[in-house]
Parts: structure tokens; sequence; C-alpha cells
């Protein structure tokens, strides 16, 4: 079991299974959603993801064409990144996770949109945009 | 001048004068807030800086005694932090700049509180705490 929380600790969430594809993104949408140099998500099967607390406080906005992201009213954490394509799946932004997801991140996309002030420094691969796209 | 805006862009700011002790911090506070890997931040003058559209938009929280980080209430873009007890500065979130500031981030603090699942791979100062401790 994987838990997460935000930083007020009204939304609470549990995950029963593995996480997959954590990836830094490095587009203008997670720069700005997060305030930060970087998003970085992995997922989770919506099956195996619960929320155990705080639903009331979870605030949605549309950032792009049939993308959600989430937040926490209260204390503005992001918490979410959901495709309406793929209700089956949750990709949780991994900041907000309290204990070991086991998995580490394995690239970066969107690294064309990167911050000029960030500078990457790993051997991750990187993808200018997202792996297969055009 | 430097700009800055929230990913939803009813909140927009600028920025007058130069951004200071630009560094990545990853207690578990920051790392929370934006819910990302670690927090980079630098310090801008109070007098320096300005809201220029929808400052009503910007939600407070106190995240500890007298600190008070504030997002955008629509879209929950992590915008600013201000203090009770230095009010002439303020902690400003890189992510929300929308010209380059210059600054680079200079340093790593609280490292002793990193998420497990990320290593830090650049060659700047790693601190445990804050530096001057």
């Amino acid at each position: 079991m994987i838990r997460a929380s935000c930083l007020c600790g009204d939304v609470r969430f549990e995950i029963s299974g593995a996480m997959s594809g954590a990836s830094h993104c490095h587009c203008s949408m997670c720069r700005k959603a997060h305030g930060a140099a970087i998003g970085t998500y992995a997922a989770v099967q919506a099956s195996d993801f619960r929320i155990v607390a705080g639903a009331d406080r979870i605030t949605r906005y549309g950032s792009s064409a049939g993308i959600v992201r989430t937040f926490c009213a209260r204390c503005g954490s992001t918490l979410q990144w959901l495709r309406e394509s793929k209700p089956d799946v949750v990709d949780v932004a991994l900041g907000i996770l309290d204990d070991d997801p086991g998995v580490r991140p394995e690239r970066h996309i969107y690294v064309g949109s990167k911050a000029p002030w960030h500078e990457i420094t790993d051997r991750l691969p990187q993808h200018p945009t997202y792996p297969g796209a055009k | 001048m430097l700009r800055g805006s929230c990913l939803c862009g009813g909140v927009r700011y600028e920025i007058a004068g130069r951004l200071a002790g630009a560094l990545n911090c990853h207690c578990s506070m920051c790392r929370k807030a934006h819910g990302a890997v670690f927090r980079s931040r630098a310090g801008v003058r109070a007098s320096d800086f300005r809201w220029v559209q929808g400052e009503d938009l910007v939600t407070w929280y106190e995240t500890s005694p007298g600190t008070h980080r504030g997002f955008c209430r629509v879209c929950g873009a992590k915008l600013l932090s201000r203090f009770d007890f230095e009010p002439k500065w303020h902690g400003l979130p890189l992510g929300a700049l929308d010209d380059d500031p210059g600054v680079r981030p200079a340093m790593h603090v609280f490292v002793n509180y990193k998420a497990p699942w990320y290593e830090i791979s650049d060659n700047l100062p790693r601190h445990p705490e804050w530096p001057n401790k």
C-alpha cells in the first residue's frame, strides 16, 4: 500500500497496486501548475486508487482538451493528472506521496519546453515532447 | 521587468527588481505544496513585486506559523509565499515565471528530507538542513 496526502492533510489517497511509467515532465503547463521546475508523475490503475479522505477538497481544472489537473482547495497541493480518454488510469503527482513508490523516474518528457533556469544533469532519456509523438 | 502568471492566466504579476537567493528546497512541506520533487524558489523584495491581475483569485494557506503560501484557486498554480516575520521579502516559486529570471538555483537545502525516489545529480552544494544551522 502506497499512501499519499496533500500538505494540509485534508486529501488522502491510497494506492494498492504498482505504479508505472514515472516521468519528469518539463511542459509549461506542469511547470505553471506545480510552480516548479518539473512535474513528476507515475500512473496507477484507477481500480487500485482510492480516495480515503477529502474528496470535497479536490478541485478540478481542465488545462487542455481532455486533460484535468487536480489540487487541494485548502492548501493548493497538486494531486493528479487525469485523461478523459483513459478513465482507467490515474497519474499521481509523486511529490504528495508519503511512502516510497518503488518506481523511479525513467525519462524526461517535453524537454523542448524546459525552464531556462533549470538544467537536466542526470542520464535519463530525454524526449522533446512525448515519446512517440510527432 | 519579470512577468509571471498562473496556468489559467487569471493571475498575473510583475517584478521590477532582481531576484536573490535562488535554491532548490527538498523539505517535505515544499514537496507536498508543489506536488513536486523539490521547490525552486528565489527571494523577491516585496516593494518590487506587484499583482497585475487576479489578486483576488489567490488563496493563502498558512503552512507554518507566519508563512503563507499563495496559489490560484482556479488552476492551483503555486505563485508566492509571504512571511509575517519578514514582510520586506517574499518567496517566489520559479515555476510560474514567464521570463528568464537570470538567476539560477545555487544550492539544495533540506536534503535530509529529499524524496526517496529522486537522486540529485548536479554539482550544486547540498545542505542537510538550512545552511545557517
